[in-house]
Order: structure tokens, then sequence, then C-alpha cells
């Protein structure tokens, strides 16, 4: 680790009704990978836009590089060699993946932009990552992973000193995670400073030097990553301890009746003759590397998207396993299948509407007399469901814009439980959710299936499907490549086969 | 986090309320001629069909789509309605229904487009504005279509003269109409499945779809009621003008859309009401009217309607930039 | 009905007003005399829109000289006024056929420019009726059959001032005289509107009183004559254009002029404009025959059933209307003989008075259009 190169100083901002930060102290050293934690809203993302010049600060000091300095704007810091890689994707879906690295700062050849130098150069950047993008690919068309690591190629191509990765690892596998830490400890080495803000206890273990816990937009202090551990970082943030152990068998009765059986679900390139069963009170995980085929097996499986072939069977009211036909989320509701989406502002809450109409979406008939809307009833059963979830809103007509990544998660949870949706189908149910509340909704998930409600988990992070999961089917390149119960799941198992085409 | 306490200042309907005030009071204090009875009386006359093109509209403009076909339609109804009349001795009251169910006709086809067949708003309505141009011309060999028969009870709908030549008073009823759809289409906003869905279909489709909602059918209808009301407009027009003439219509929706961003929809959709959207129009239409009766030459009043919708417009941002903190 | 007969009677009414200086020689039609088709010609009619029944009455004369002279013609145009370059797109594809003559009223002068070069290049003699067009290039209109519109202007004005003339006289104060105007960018209005006002002046200032002419900017400049200030002239032209020609906007503008209590007249330039006094006056109620008693003078422009009603029940104290069915019907004898290979001259058609004493007289009646 070498001299400092960025303090921030006391640093204090407002919001009308809101105190973000009060009096914050972080600083960066120079081939340092620094940790900055805390649970959503603990005032992280705030204090990296305070520095990024995206706001300004109310007082307080930045010293970069031995000067005090403030950026006016994202410009300003981009220029100065501080960078930030956004959680939420800033990338133009219809330009290219080249365009988009150098967008703003484009080469040109006389009036012209300079296309085979924008691209020659993003190969470059590629390669250095270590990752295969075609640069000339439209960036619509690429994973939710591969447009994280194309923002990350756009990051590091700024010449930057120090690098800011906010959640970097929410969108990436496994192994694009271990590609990422690669350059990481490649960029620490050439003694750039790196801000690294995520709630992945593991990944802070492994890659960072140093760790600043925030909560409730205060500073609570600074680790050496090497010399504490996992519990007194989580003990900071939240003040109590979190339990995180695989689980050991699977919860589900050997003689549980199938609810759900699907055969050779074809659907696109993504979803090649996918067969499985789902048991009753049955947490189903579904592992595999990003773009594996889960969440398009799913949206195929709810009507989302249309399949080419195959049957989808479900157990009707008199426990009779019925072919039924799914050509729209519409019918899969009447079903009774329920889907979380991985992307909740896009596909999951409508955050504009308050906590009651979101809750009350799929549901609309039961609450209808004849034309009118029974806002009382709506209301009482709103209600009824944050108390049950424990979620955190202070009224039921709060907009769920304002509410926290989890309780957003629980008023999607909420939706379907009003729909009396006996199989849930939940797509990275915690994506974007802080430790605490991550806790809370697997606890919940734990406990519907308890209740009988048969679950599918399509998950990215490992320890996640280790801990929930009763039965494991993995996935590779559209195909499933692994059907293995809980109890003889490893972590080395998994990847082995999420890794390879079918056995 | 708390909820926001809500001031009334930061309710957009309020601003326009006083926006309209403080209008009426400068066209009062700059011309005495404006501040007759007679100035409200016609200014009520011709905002009947514009706030029933601007409630209808409301709708797709929620959903953050639109209808271009609002004004040339509401024309084109009007010129057959009166075609039949004049030609076929069709009953005023069987020409007003035709003119309603034409509206209903031409919203479900708008709606079809857009909802079932995924043409981008803007392009299926223009389409259908071509069309309802087009055949709103064809009637152009009947002269004079109206639906307002000379001694008929038509004009009465919305304008009630009681007693005869320059002794009658006239009293304006068709705006009691207009407060009693509103509230009624307000109600359908806040109260009903279709005006819930009609919200989430502007804020969030995907999530809405996924949701098991039927999409297609509700995007569909809110063309559909947007169709209704334009078939009403289009009476209302014809009760208002001498006569209809064919080949015009193009431009009048400007002035309903307008009306609706004034009263606060958000041009990106998933919020709006159709109390927002009366007092809209009614600014639209005291600038239509006082900017004349101040002696300014009518090009000005364009200018200027266009200034105040940017205004509109501007405030709507800052909100929404303000709520994202 | 004789052609020839009206054709006398518009003459008169020319000669009364005193303008049609045109009309000392031997009478235009006379070029026609004899006239027969040597072929059975088609010819593109170009009419400015299918909106106003005034085109009807065009087409009626069309008739009449078709059947006449054993000719035909297809009567073509935009859907509305205003859509200019619509009727481009259709002169160029009635001139693509190499058509015997074109028949044409154009929406807007200068946008036909081009497909009048191109006539002249094909030698296709192009006959303008309704409105001429003074810049066309060299040899492509052979013959124009238009009203005079700066008389059918001074026409209305003629026939306005002996019923306010007393009011004027012994007004206390300043009065008013509105002008509505559905544009101020055609040839026609544009003339029409200021014959109106340039005669209005010229009878205003004769009995002794001072004139301003205010409102819009084109008219105020094309006026003549005013000799006074807005503030200390006896009377004011108030001059008002829409900004779009609709009966409703063209109606916000009158009522703003009527509902000034020194407002004493008014006059709507064509059947628009005419109309929408009409519908400003429903609700004010202030139009009526006698000025004496506090009564604005209405004076309408062209036909069509709510001008002509408001004309009989004394609305209006009258209205000058053109003759388009005799622009029609010369428009089709002027193509014939120019497609005869005759040399013609131009054709001008006039603008007369009608009020509820003649409405139904034999000579005007088949010009007002319902």
């Amino acid at each position: 680790m070498g001299e400092v190169i960025l303090t921030m100083k006391d640093i204090d901002k407002s919001f009308p009704g809101v105190h973000a930060l009060d009096h914050v102290n972080f600083e960066v050293k120079r081939g340092e990978v620094h940790a900055l934690m805390g649970e959503n809203g603990a005032g992280k993302s705030t204090l990296m836009k305070v520095l990024t010049g995206i706001y300004q600060k109310d007082s307080g000091t930045i010293t970069y590089k031995g000067k005090e300095t403030e950026f006016h704007n994202t410009r300003e810091a981009q220029d100065a060699g501080v960078v930030i890689v956004h959680q939420e994707l800033n990338m133009i879906g219809d330009l290219t993946v080249a365009q988009n690295i150098f967008i703003g700062r484009e080469p040109k050849k006389g009036i012209r932009v300079d296309d085979k130098k924008m691209i020659e150069d993003s190969k470059k950047l590629f390669q250095d990552l270590n990752i295969e993008i075609d640069p000339r690919e439209k960036m619509s068309n690429l994973t939710v992973g591969k447009q994280q690591m194309c923002e990350i190629a756009k990051a590091i191509s700024h010449k930057a000193e120090v690098i800011i990765f906010d959640e970097p690892s929410a969108a990436l596998t496994e192994k694009e995670i271990a590609d990422l830490f690669e350059i990481i400890k490649d960029l620490r080495k050439k003694g750039l400073g790196i801000v690294y803000i995520s709630h992945r206890m593991d990944e802070i273990k492994v890659i960072t030097d140093r760790v600043t816990v925030m909560r409730d937009g205060g500073y609570v202090g600074t680790l050496i990553t090497a010399e504490s551990s996992k519990e007194d970082i989580i003990n900071m943030m939240v003040g109590r301890v979190i339990y995180e152990d695989p689980k050991e068998h699977s919860m589900v009765a050997p003689d549980a009746p199938v609810v759900l059986k699907v055969e050779h679900l074809n659907a696109g390139k993504m979803v090649q003759d996918v067969s499985f069963e789902l048991h009753k009170g049955e947490i189903l995980g579904f592992s595999g590397l990003m773009g594996a085929g889960r969440t398009e097996t799913a949206r195929a499986l709810f009507g989302a998207d249309p399949k080419q072939s195959g049957t989808i069977s479900i157990m009707d009211k008199s426990g009779q396993l019925r072919e039924v036909t799914i050509n729209s989320p519409q019918d899969a509701v009447k079903y009774g299948i329920g889907y979380l989406s991985e992307d909740r502002r896009r596909y999951g809450v409508v955050v504009q509407k308050s906590v009651t109409e979101n809750t009350t979406l799929a549901t609309m008939e039961e609450f209808c007399n004849g034309l009118f809307i029974n806002k009382s009833k709506e209301k009482k059963v709103t209600e009824k469901y944050v108390k049950e979830l424990a979620t955190k809103t202070p009224t039921t007509d709060q907009l769920v814009v304002n509410l926290s990544g989890g309780n957003q998660q629980k008023v999607v949870i909420a939706k379907w439980l009003t729909r009396d949706s006996e199989i849930l189908i939940f797509d990275e149910p915690t994506r974007g959710i802080d430790v605490g509340a991550k806790n809370e909704i697997y606890k919940l998930m734990s406990k519907l299936a308890a209740e009988g409600k048969s679950i599918i988990m399509i998950s990215s992070e490992m320890t996640e499907i280790l801990r929930m999961s009763d039965r494991i089917i993995i996935m590779c390149e559209g195909k499933v490549t692994g059907n293995i119960d809980i109890s003889e799941a490893t972590q080395e198992r998994i990847m082995d086969k999420a890794t390879r085409n079918i056995e | 986090m708390t909820k926001k306490k809500k001031s009334i200042l930061s309710d957009q309907r309020f601003v326009v309320l006083l926006v309209i005030i403080a209008l009426s009071a400068v066209f009062s204090f700059m011309s005495k001629e404006f501040r007759q009875y007679t100035t409200i009386l016609s200014m009520l006359d011709f905002s009947y069909y514009d706030l029933l093109m601007a409630i209808g509209v409301t709708f797709p403009l929620i959903t953050g789509g639109v209808d271009l076909s609002i004004g040339t339609g509401m024309v084109c109804y009007a010129l057959i309605g009166g075609t039949l009349i004049r030609n076929n001795n069709v009953p005023v009251l069987a020409a007003m229904l035709i003119c309603i169910v034409l509206g209903i006709l031409i919203g479900t086809l708008n709606g079809v487009l857009i909802g079932i067949m995924n043409l981008p708003p803007f392009l299926a309505t223009l389409c259908t504005c071509m069309i309802t141009r087009g055949a709103g011309s064809l009637c152009s060999a009947t002269p004079w279509p109206t639906l307002n028969q000379p001694g008929g009870w038509f004009h009465s709908i919305f304008k009630l003269t009681i007693g005869q030549g320059r002794s009658a008073s006239r009293y304006p009823i068709g705006f009691l109409w207009m407060i009693l759809l509103v509230i009624l289409m307000e109600f359908v906003l806040n109260h009903t499945k279709f005006g819930r869905y009609t919200i989430a279909i502007g804020s969030n489709k995907e999530a809405a779809a996924l949701s098991g909602i039927n999409v297609k059918f509700y995007h569909v209808m809110v063309y559909v009621v947007c169709g209704l009301f334009t078939g009403l407009a289009a009476i209302a027009y014809a009760a208002v003008t001498p006569t209809v003439q064919p080949g015009t219509g193009a431009g009048l929706e400007m002035d309903a859309i307008g009306g609706v961003f004034v009263g606060g929809v958000a041009a990106s959709g998933g919020y709006g009401s159709v109390v927002g959207t009366l007092v809209g129009i009614f600014v639209i239409m005291l600038l239509k009217t006082g900017l004349p009766y101040v002696g300014l030459q009518a090009n000005w009043q364009q200018i200027i309607t266009g200034l105040v919708l940017i205004v509109a417009v501007l405030i709507d941002i800052l909100k929404e930039k303000k709520s994202a903190k | 009905m004789k052609a020839k007969k009206v054709m006398a009677l518009v003459l008169c009414a020319a000669m009364v007003s005193g303008l049609a200086a045109t009309t000392v020689m031997a009478a235009p039609e006379d070029q026609f005399d004899g006239l027969t088709a040597n072929e059975a010609y088609e010819f593109p009619m170009m009419v400015k829109s299918f909106q106003a029944t005034y085109w009807e009455a065009a087409m009626k004369g069309m008739d009449k000289a078709a059947e006449e002279l054993g000719v035909t013609y297809t009567a073509q145009g935009p859907n509305s006024e205003s859509d200019i370059a619509d009727q481009v797109n259709m002169i160029n594809t009635a001139i693509a056929a190499n058509p015997v003559g074109l028949g044409l009223a154009a929406c807007d002068t200068s946008s036909v420019q081009e497909a009048l070069q191109t006539c002249v290049d094909k030698g296709i003699p192009v006959v303008t009726f309704d409105t001429g067009i003074t810049d066309a290039p060299e040899g492509s209109v052979v013959c124009e059959v238009c009203t005079d519109n700066a008389q059918a202007g001074a026409v209305a004005a003629e026939n306005m001032y002996p019923a306010i003339k007393d009011v004027i006289a012994n007004a206390e104060g300043q009065v008013i005289i509105g002008e509505v105007n559905q544009d101020a960018t055609g040839q026609n209005i544009q003339q029409r509107g200021t014959g109106f006002i340039d005669k209005m002046i010229e009878l205003v200032k004769a009995d002794g009183k001072t004139v301003a002419v205010k409102g819009n900017e084109f008219y105020v400049n094309a006026a003549t004559g005013a000799d006074a200030t807005e503030a200390d002239a006896d009377v004011v032209i108030q001059v008002a254009v829409p900004a779009q020609t609709t009966v409703e906007l063209c109606s916000t503008e009158a009522q703003a002029i009527l509902s000034q209590e020194n407002c004493i007249a008014i006059f709507g330039s064509n059947q628009v404009s005419a109309e929408g006094v009409l519908a400003a006056n429903a609700n004010l109620n202030v139009l009526g025959s006698d000025a004496a008693n506090g009564d604005v003078i209405g004076v309408g422009f062209d036909a069509g059933s709510i001008i002509k009603a408001a004309v009989t029940d004394g609305t209006f104290l009258g209205a000058v209307t053109q003759s388009p069915l005799m622009m029609g019907y010369y428009a089709i004898y002027a193509l014939t003989a120019a497609a005869n290979g005759q040399e013609l001259e131009d054709v001008p058609t006039a603008g007369y008075w009608y009020d509820a004493t003649n409405i139904d007289a034999e000579d005007i009646a088949p010009n007002l259009y319902d």
C-alpha cells in the first residue's frame, strides 16, 4: 500500500427531510482495495456520488492527490481520473459495445468517427479483462453480466487513478467474479486506488485490504480486513449476528407429490429440452452461470416468452397432475404460478404506485364489487401482509419507489400471496438487497415452503443456493446439466456441472 | 423513510387553478369587454369539445401513448352524422348515437393497432388521423352537414335558451354535463380496475403483464374510451359551430393534448388526473379567448400557448427530479 | 339559365361600382361567340378543395359549359385549402398525363410556378379561375377567369355605408367598424379585405370624418387613405385575422370586436369568417338592421344556408357573392377555345350585392349555393 491518494473528511450532506451523510470520513491509498460497506440506505452510494460530482457536499473537504478538490460533475471527476462503475447499468441498448465504451469521446478520423479504432481499442480492453465480447455486438443483445463487464471496461479505459466499483458482482457469475478479481488485483498492483462497494462478505474477505463501514448515513469505523472476522464487519453494519450455514438435507417429505412437471421444454437458443419436476413444499434451486438459460426457462414456463415445444403439467385442486397450456402470464397466474423477477424495478413493481396498489395488482377481481374497487378491503389485506412479512413501510399508501430493495421484494411476494399462488418462481430473490433484509427473505421463503408452497429459486450466489435449496438443478448453455439433492451438493460439484455441457 | 407531507402547492392542479385565476384577472383588467357574461358563455361553448377530447386522450397519455386522430375523428363523425340527417332524414338522436359508435370503432382500431399489433401510438393514430380526415372529406358532396337543426332541441343540450331574441337568457348547462363527466372519469381512473390498470400500463407495462393482467385488452380499452369521448366531442362540436367544414380538424387535437399536459399528466405516462385535464383545458381556452380581447394578434396566441406548455412540462420534470431526490 | 344574361348583370354591377376599367371595351365573353370544340376534349380542373360548397357551384358551371360544348372535365382538389403540397402533387400528376389544357384554382400561387413552367415546356395551356397568378411564367396562363376581389370588397363597403352613415355622423366619440379576414396570405382575401377598407375610408372621409385602421399588420399597411391615429380618429376600422382558418377561431376574433360598445358594423370577408361573425353573435345578439337603435350592422360574403338565412332574417344587412358558377362556366369555355388554338383575353367576373329583397331574384339566386 502506498501513499494516500484520496481523503474525504467530515462530509455532510442533507436532502429535504433526510440527513443523508453525517460527517463521514473515508480515505483510499494507492494500491489498496478499500471496501465500503453498509446496509442499503446507509449512505454509501450518496458518499460516492458526492465524490464524483453528481451531488455537491454541504460541508467537509475532499483531498485528491494532495490538493483540495471539488468535482462539479462526473465529467470533471472522470477527467481527473476518478471513475465510478455504477450498480445500475448506464448503457445504451441500441448502440454497439464499442460505441458505448467510447461514448462522448469517440476517436475521430477527420470529421468521421473512427469506428475501426474504436473496435480495436475495445478488443484490447476486453483482452486485458480476459473476457470475450464482440465490440460490434449491440449492447441490448448482451446478458446483464456482460453488460456489466462492458461498464467496467469503460471505466478502466478512462485512465483512472481511483476506480469505484458499486456492487460490481451483483450481476456476475462466480467465474466472472473470479475474472473481475484478477483485474482488480492487477489494477492494485499498478498503484490505483480502488473503492469496492459490496454486500457479499466472502468477496470482501478475498479482495479487500481495508473495510469502512457506514450505517444510517454515519461513519461507523474502518478495519483492516485481514485482522477482522466476517462477524465483526456484519456486527458493525447491522448490530446483530447473521447465521449463514448451508442446508444439510432436504426438508421435503419423501412422499411429497409433484406439483409441476416440465417436459422437453424448448424456447429459443437459451432453453433446450429442459425437463424437471417440482414437489410440494420444495425449494428447487436453479444454479448456473450467467446466461445459462435459467431466467429464460422461467419466463417461458410463465408464458412471458414464446416456447417452441414441450409440455407443462400442474397439479389441480383434486391432486391430479394435468397438462396445461400456458401462452401468456395470465394463463400462468390462472394456474397458480407467481413470478418474482430478477429485475424488480423493471418487471416486478410499479414503482410510482403505492404498496397497496402493487399488492393487489394481480388480484383486482377479488377487490372489485362489480365495477368499482373496494378500497377498504384492499387496505385490510395489504396491511395483513405488511404485518406478516414485516415489510418496513410507514403506511400502505407509501409509494414503492421509496422502499428499500428488500421491502420492494416483500411487496412483490405479498402480491403473489394475495393471489394465493401455489408455485412461486423467485428469480435472484436477494439481488441488491442488504444483509439484514436478505436474511428475512430467506426466512420467509423457508416459511412459505413449510406451509406447502412450492418454490423455484434461481440464484447466482452459491451460498444462497446451498443455504436455501432442497434440490438443485444446474443449467449450462440452455441445457440441464445436473439435478442433485442438497445432501450431495457441494460448491465444487455444482461449479463442475455448471461449466460443462451434458454429462 | 417517512411519507412526504404533501403541500397543496405541490399539486399541479392547484397551481394551474391559480394560473386560471391570474389569467382571468389580467384579461379582465386589460379589457372591460372580457368581463362580460357573454364572453364566459362563448368560452364555455367552445370549450366543450376540447374538453371532451381532452378527457378521452387523458387515458392514452397516461399509458405513455397518444391519440392524434381525435381532432380529425371528431370532425369526421360530426360530418357523417350531419350528412345522414340531411340526406337520409336520420333522426338527430340516431345521428348522435352514430357519432359515438363511430368514435368507438375508430378507437377500437387504434387500440388493436397499438395494444395488439404493437404499433407505436404516434404512428398508429397518425394513420387513423389521415383516414378520418379523408373520410370526413368524402362527405363534402353534401352541403352544410350539421347536427344542429333550425328550431331543434339539439343546441339546448349544451346551452339552454329561455326567451326570444335579445331578451333571451342563456344558461351554459353543458358545463354541468362536463363537471359530471369529469367526476365520473376521475372516479373511473381512481376507483376501477380499468383506471388502475391504465396507470399500471403507463407506469410499468412489463410488471403489469407479469402480474397476469390482460394488458392487451386493457390497452385496447384505453383507446376505446378515448374514441368514445371523441364521439361525444363530435356532438359538442356540431352543437357550437354553425357548420362543420369537411377536411378540417387537423390541429384541433393539439389544444386538447396540450391542455392535458398543462393539467399535469406526466409526459412519460404513469400519472394523471381528469380534474387536472379540466383545469388544463381552461388555461388553453382562456388564452384562446382572452388574447384577442387584449388586442394581441392571433399568431401570438399560439406562441404564448406553446410557452405555457413548455412551463407545464418543465414543472412536471422538476417535480420528478425532486421526487427522485 | 343563360350565361350571357348573368354576365350582363355582372357587368352592370361592375359599371355601377365604377371600378371595372376592363369593361369599357367589348365584353370579353364575346370572344366565345359561336365556339365549338374541335375534339371531345377532357380537362383536369384543379379546385382548391371540396371543403366549401362554393366549389360545388363552380362545378355546376363547369357541368353546364361542358354539356354545351361536348367536352368533359375531371375535378380534383386537396382536402382543405391549406394543403398546398397536396395540390401541387395533384397538379404535377395531371400534367404528367399531357392534357390538352389545365384549369387551375391555386391554393398558393407561388408554389405552382414550377408546374406552370412545365406546362409552358409541354405546350399545355392553363386557364386560371377564382384565383389569378400575377407572376406566372410567360406563356403559361392563357386566360384568367377571376372575381375582381378589390371590387367585390368595395361593393360590401358601399352597401354597408348607407346603413351606418347617420350613426357615424351623430356619434359622440369614436366608433369601430370591424372586419374579420380568414387569413392575410391568400391574394383573394388580401384584395377583398383591402378593397373593403379602402372604399370605407373613402366614403367616411367624403363625409368629413377621420379614419384609422388597426389590428392585423398586413391590412393596416395595405390600407390607403387613413388620415388619423388610432387614438383620435372618428372611425376606426379594426381588422382581425385568426391563427387558423376555422369558424371557431374566426368567431373568437369577431366576438372580441363585437363586444366593444362602440362597434357599429362588421364585415366577414368570406364564408368561414362570415359564419364566425354569426357564431359570435349567437351569444352576443347585437347584429340587426336598425343601426339607429344600436344594432350592429353585419355584412357577409359568399353564400351558404347559414349566411343566406342570416340575410333573409335581417341578422345580416346583406352579403356580397361571387359567381363561382360563372367562373366555372367560363373556365371550361376558355379551355376549349385555348385547345382549339384561339388567342384569349382575361375574363373578370364581379362580386355583387344581395340582401333580403333580392335574394330570391332570378338573376341572383343561381349563384347562391346552399
